[in-house]
């Protein structure tokens, strides 16, 4: 790939990845939020195609592979069937509400912007003008995490910092290693079961899947 | 001599888009519920069923409520002028349209606000329950749109480095790049939740509803009738016709004349025909499939297109 | 022209003081106002002619101060200011003897409000320290004493007077210190010779420096009504007479910016940029809180008040822009946005001034400023509710008024600064953009609101509904600052090369090359130009237009009937029936309900035979402002504990007093020895 091309399609890819992760704080039906994250996912794993190929990296293209399958596929049909269980799958009542939540993802966002200037810096190529969209990502996962209210959106949470940290390190440094990225993987798939069983103890117990319902076992 | 003929040629410009404006906009009304009528399963009024409407009111008595004020009369008068205004000025079927180095694309947006105004000012007027409703929750829907629409023309405006409508038009027949780039997508993907929103189009609200309670812009104009009534008409069918033809000019900005010859103008006219029908022809069969949202709904959506639009300005500081 | 014509101007200020309070009978009222609109001619000419040729005009007057004598030194940014100030001034007092029956015909009123006047004029003109802060004190007393004139006896308005007198006070006594420090340290009281001296080696050390800026952006930017120090002026500008109203909203407002830019840009010579950034932090927050505020506010000179924070508010993202280019070494920009602050002043002080006096003759016309009460103005007095809606639209920004212009100048700063500068530059604009854009949106409701609930549809009380057109005078007095609001938003370009010579002076711009055009606006470097004058005559010519198509097409329709509007079909409609302010704004108030916390409470009681039939429904909603209950109330309170702690020292004993002069003599010798 060159030039031109490669930078239009990556500022795509890393483009899509945050649109995705503001479109979660959007949605309140957690079966689409799911399906942004597959989406994520899969625009994730098409920067790394897009920078593999670049470079003609075999690994990384394999990494790219790796993660299709991993958050395009797996995660997502796992959530989604924790959401399929869930009776009822909105998140109706988010600590924040949604337009608060959605200009402080913009603010967020900008805030990536402000304070990636070294990092930026580094690497000056194009992959590395973009590693703003990464940080912003993972900061919209944390911040998920802090102001939702379901188990689900939790995770998505998680995963949204998990895909903002790799693209950071797909365009700061061309990827993890693959052993690394596979490790890291499989971390979060683990994650991801353990945090199902999880959801599925608490839905026996309290019906919902709302975190806030944990506060009673404190009581 | 010639300036004569460049001020003929630009007025002819102008003419020619406002009545393809004009007359197009509200056949596009008419290709809308055509349809969204086909969608359901109806066969629907016919396309040209809105300008038959139109001609009809025109030549029917006039009727003022007893508590009105000039401010009701001017109300249609207003939103009318600013969409044959901007209409004149706008690169719809040329980019070099008359004034072209004036059409700014923020005076633009403030100035099709001053319709706007106006008409929640006539409802006001009225002194009835329904005007005082369909002005609030129109003026409501208007504070939120604003920004999310000032944010739309800022995303579009960075990478061209103006503010100038033409120019941006232009920009993107020039360098197709630009049309793909993210900054531009996300930027229109927000415009078009606001054309939705501002034209009163499902979901915000629903152009076909007859119960007052959940009318908006119906709910403004309940007291209009005779030829206010079809100058209110045509006014906000051109006003979608006018945001939907800038709309897809900044999409797709090919098929736009250069210039302003004759030869140009009917091509011109004839793409930018197509182009606003195919779009109002996806408006439709969207709103076919959506329910009208609750008005205090209304906010998560337009908050999103205004981050749309500030992560639209945010890509352009990286690719820049 | 002569430096002494500004020294010339006192005289008629002085004069007309003396007139208002000391002439017997009821045209002192109009001697004192025609004294003062004098003073006002004179400090408009002056400035006009320093504005049009970019020097300053200085004059000394060691006779009228003890000590250092005064000094006048007009540059051109204060003769923005002076001239400004004057024009709302001569506005003011034109409305003045329609309005003096309700609280200003009174000696002390008469009296004051000159000195007011002359104080603001002679604050922007000071070229040292001691006339500026002498000036400055002057104008706070003599407002406060204003803001009382009216009805001194209500709770409100001495509540409000209270607020007004703690926070002006905390003010100037900030702003004291600060010019205080700077002077000292440059060991001269001339403004002149300090700002030569702020380039040199021997500047302000850091510390000393930012404790300055700090002292002044609290000082000048409560006097701005910037948040969080906004609390007095929803307070007071409504409680003030209105003329004073206009006054302190049209131009002592403005006099706090223009402390601002006087300390930081010119007697420091810059300031870093954080500071900068928390200027323009302040104002985006202020923007956006006076815009709510106001738009959900259902007293007409309130929601003025509010919207004058929004609209400072603005001025404060200008004038903070402007400093962090400039620090930046971006000077052609820096030059700019301060341009575009300028304006914003300008603007703010025709279209706000103007809403006042309009404001005033509503509420002499039908004894309320409540918007609830009001309506159907529009039949009852025609050309003062022209005069409101012109003005109104202004603020709202919509073409063809100043508002508008100055709204575009902003938005293509911004614009300018996120296309060429570092990346948090780039950053803060965009945030400001976001700010000015939810602030334009929001605001535009609090004066549709404003326009349609006060002025149009059915008059909603008895006093709205014997409303008669107040005297001319006051009908002028506000037009003439609606005509300033149509012709800055038709012609910018008469004030925008004088207000560019200005900004150019204070950043030191070599070429003020930024702005240029005959008709239209057009920047240096940029591909569009904005034509207000064809903007108006592009409406003006498809109204026509759409008229005569309306009227021409089916020309031999029946003429027109006047009917009942439609309301279900029931017969009676009632204008209690109509929305009100309340209701109208109700689904913003929803909307912003984390940043308002309203306090709603709903009381539905049932009838005795059945519960299903509802007797009556009590609704009552009050919106406080957020600032003042989580930010003030704490402080008041603790301030009042530690008063009723001090009470115990108090048991009335001579004896007990005179032991603790006695003890605290002691200690002073103990400490000193």
């Amino acid at each position: 790939m060159s030039g031109p091309s490669f930078a239009t399609a990556l500022e795509l890819g890393a483009g899509a990845v945050l649109v995705c992760a503001v479109l979660t704080m959007w949605r309140r039906s957690l079966a689409a939020i799911v399906r942004l994250l597959a989406l994520q996912g899969v625009a994730l794993a098409a920067v790394a195609l897009v920078l593999g190929l670049h470079a003609r990296d075999g690994v990384l293209v394999g990494v790219g592979a790796v993660v299709v399958v991993e958050k395009g596929v797996a995660l997502p049909a796992v959530l989604l069937r924790v959401v399929a269980r869930d009776t009822s799958s909105r998140e109706t009542a988010p600590l924040v509400n949604v337009p608060a939540s959605l200009v402080a993802t913009g603010a967020l966002t900008l805030l990536a912007f402000a304070v990636a200037g070294p990092v930026v810096a580094l690497v000056p190529t194009v992959a590395g003008r973009l590693v703003p969209l990464g940080l912003a990502t993972a900061l919209i996962g944390i911040f998920a995490m802090a102001v939702r209210r379901r188990a689900v959106s939790q995770i998505v949470g998680l995963l949204l910092l998990d895909n903002g940290i790799a693209l950071v390190a797909f365009l700061a440094t061309g990827g993890f290693p693959l052993v690394v990225e596979l490790g890291a993987s499989l971390d979060v798939l683990l994650l991801v079961v353990v945090a199902r069983v999880l959801g599925t103890r608490l839905h026996e117990r309290f019906g919902v899947l709302d975190l806030d319902e944990l506060r009673e076992l404190h009581d | 001599m010639s300036a004569l003929v460049r001020l003929g040629a630009a007025a002819c410009v102008a003419v020619v888009q406002v009545l393809l404006v004009a007359g197009g906009g509200l056949l596009l009304l008419g290709v809308m519920r055509k349809t969204r009528s086909r969608c359901e399963g109806r066969v629907g009024p016919p396309v040209r069923q809105p300008l038959l409407d139109v001609v009809k009111l025109v030549s029917k008595q006039r009727i003022r409520p007893a508590a009105a004020s000039p401010v009701f009369v001017a109300g249609p008068v207003v939103v009318a002028a600013t969409a044959v205004l901007v209409t004149a000025v706008a690169p719809l079927v040329t980019s070099d349209p008359p004034l072209a180095r004036s059409t700014d694309f923020f005076a633009v947006v403030l100035v099709l606000l001053l319709g706007s105004v106006s008409l929640a000012l006539a409802a006001l007027d009225t002194a009835t329950p329904f005007g005082g409703m369909g002005a609030s929750r129109a003026t409501t829907i208007g504070a939120l749109t604003e920004p999310a629409l000032l944010a739309v023309v800022l995303a579009l405006s960075v990478p061209a480095r103006t503010s100038n409508l033409p120019a941006l038009v232009r920009e993107g027949i020039v360098d197709p790049r630009v049309v793909a780039s993210p900054g531009r997508i996300l930027a229109l993907c927000a415009f078009l939740v606001v054309i939705v929103a501002e034209t009163g189009r499902l979901p915000v609200d629903n152009p076909q509803t007859h119960l007052e309670l959940t009318m908006i812009h119906e709910a403004m104009v309940l007291e209009y009738s005779g030829p206010d009534l079809a100058l209110v008409t045509v006014g906000e069918s051109a006003r979608l016709a006018l945001l939907l033809g800038i709309f897809v000019n900044l999409a797709v900005p090919w098929g736009v004349a250069p210039g302003r010859g004759a030869a140009e103008l009917a091509v011109g006219s004839a793409v930018l025909v197509a182009k606003v029908a195919i779009a109002g022809i996806a408006i439709a069969t969207f709103e076919v499939f959506t329910a009208k949202l609750r008005l205090f709904r209304l906010p998560e959506v337009l908050a999103g297109a205004f981050v749309l639009a500030l992560l639209g300005v945010a890509s352009t500081l990286v690719t820049r | 022209m002569n430096g002494s014509v500004l020294g010339l101007e006192l005289v008629p200020g002085a004069a007309a003081a003396a007139a208002g309070a000391l002439f017997p009978g009821r045209h002192r009222v109009h001697l004192a106002a025609g004294l003062t609109v004098v003073t006002c001619a004179v400090a408009a000419v002056a400035a006009g002619a320093v504005l049009r040729s970019g020097h300053g005009l200085v004059v000394r007057a060691s006779g009228i101060l003890p000590l250092t004598g005064a000094r006048l030194d007009l540059v051109p940014v204060s003769a923005v200011f002076v001239a400004t100030t004057a024009v709302v001034a001569i506005a003011a007092c034109i409305y003045w003897p329609g309005y003096a029956h309700h609280g200003l015909s009174s000696r002390t009123a008469s009296g004051v409000l000159p000195i007011f006047v002359t104080s603001m004029l002679v604050v922007a003109e000071a070229g040292d320290a001691v006339t500026f802060l002498v000036a400055w004190e002057l104008m706070a007393v003599s407002s406060l004493v204003l803001v009382l004139a009216d009805q001194a006896g209500r709770e409100e308005t001495r509540s409000a007077a209270q607020w007004y007198a703690v926070m002006t006070s905390a003010g100037a006594a900030a702003v004291v210190l600060a010019v205080v420090l700077v002077c000292a340290h440059a060991g001269a009281l001339s403004f002149a010779t300090v700002a030569a001296r702020a380039g040199g080696a021997d500047r302000l050390p850091g510390g000393t420096r930012d404790v300055v800026l700090v002292l002044a952006l609290v000082g000048f930017g409560s006097k701005a009504g910037m948040v969080p120090l906004h609390v007095w002026l929803p307070k007071a500008h409504p409680e003030a007479p209105s003329p004073v109203s206009a006054l302190m909203s049209g131009a002592m407002v403005n006099l706090g910016i223009y402390g601002i830019v006087l300390v930081a840009d010119r007697l420091l010579g810059g300031a870093p940029s954080w500071w900068w950034a928390a200027v323009m932090a302040l104002g985006a927050a202020s923007a956006l809180f006076g815009a709510v505020q106001a738009s959900v506010t259902s007293d007409l000179k309130r929601l003025l008040a509010y919207s004058t924070t929004d609209n400072m508010g603005l001025v404060l993202l200008a004038l903070g822009l402007s400093g962090l280019l400039a620090t930046g070494h971006e000077t052609d920009l820096a030059v700019l946005a301060l341009v575009t602050a300028l304006l914003l002043v300008v603007n703010h002080a025709a279209f706000k001034g103007c809403l006042f006096l309009a404001a005033g003759s509503i509420q002499v016309a039908t004894g309320t400023r409540e918007l609830d009460r009001l309506g159907g103005l529009v039949r009852r007095m025609p050309a003062t509710t022209a005069v409101f809606v012109v003005a109104a639209l202004a603020v709202a920004a919509v073409p063809p008024f100043n508002g508008f212009v100055g709204e575009w100048l902003l938005f293509e700063s911004l614009l300018r600064a996120i296309e060429s500068s570092g990346v948090v530059v780039a950053v803060v604009a965009v945030v400001a953009v976001a700010a000015l854009a939810l602030t334009g949106g929001v605001s535009v409701m609090a004066f549709v609101k404003a326009v349609g609930i006060g002025a149009l549809g059915r008059p909603r009380s008895a006093g709205a509904a014997a409303a008669r057109e107040v005297p001319r005078a006051m009908v002028v007095g506000a037009g003439l600052l609606a005509a300033a609001c149509v012709v800055l938003g038709i012609a910018p370009m008469l004030v925008l090369p004088s207000l560019e010579r200005a900004a150019a002076s204070v950043l030191g711009g070599a070429r003020p090359a930024v702005l240029h055009g005959g008709i239209d606006v057009a920047l240096a470097g940029l591909d569009g130009v904005l034509a207000p004058a064809w903007i108006a005559v592009g409406l003006a010519l498809a109204a026509a237009v759409v008229v005569a198509a309306r009227d021409r097409i089916g020309s031999r329709r029946p003429p027109r009937r006047v009917a009942a509007a439609w309301s279900c079909g029931r017969e009676l409609q009632t204008a209690r029936m109509q929305y009100t302010a309340t209701s109208f704004a109700e689904p913003l108030e929803r909307v912003f309900d984390d940043v308002l916390r309203p306090d709603r409470d709903v009381t539905v009681s049932h009838s005795e035979e059945s519960r299903y039939f509802v007797e009556k429904v009590a609704y009552r909603s009050t919106v406080g402002d957020v600032v003042e209950t989580a930010l003030y109330r704490p402080a008041v309170d603790a301030v009042r504990w530690w008063g009723r702690q001090a009470r115990r020292l108090q048991n009335g004993s001579v004896h007990r007093y005179l032991a603790y002069a006695l003890v605290a003599l002691l200690a002073l010798f103990v400490v000193l020895a």
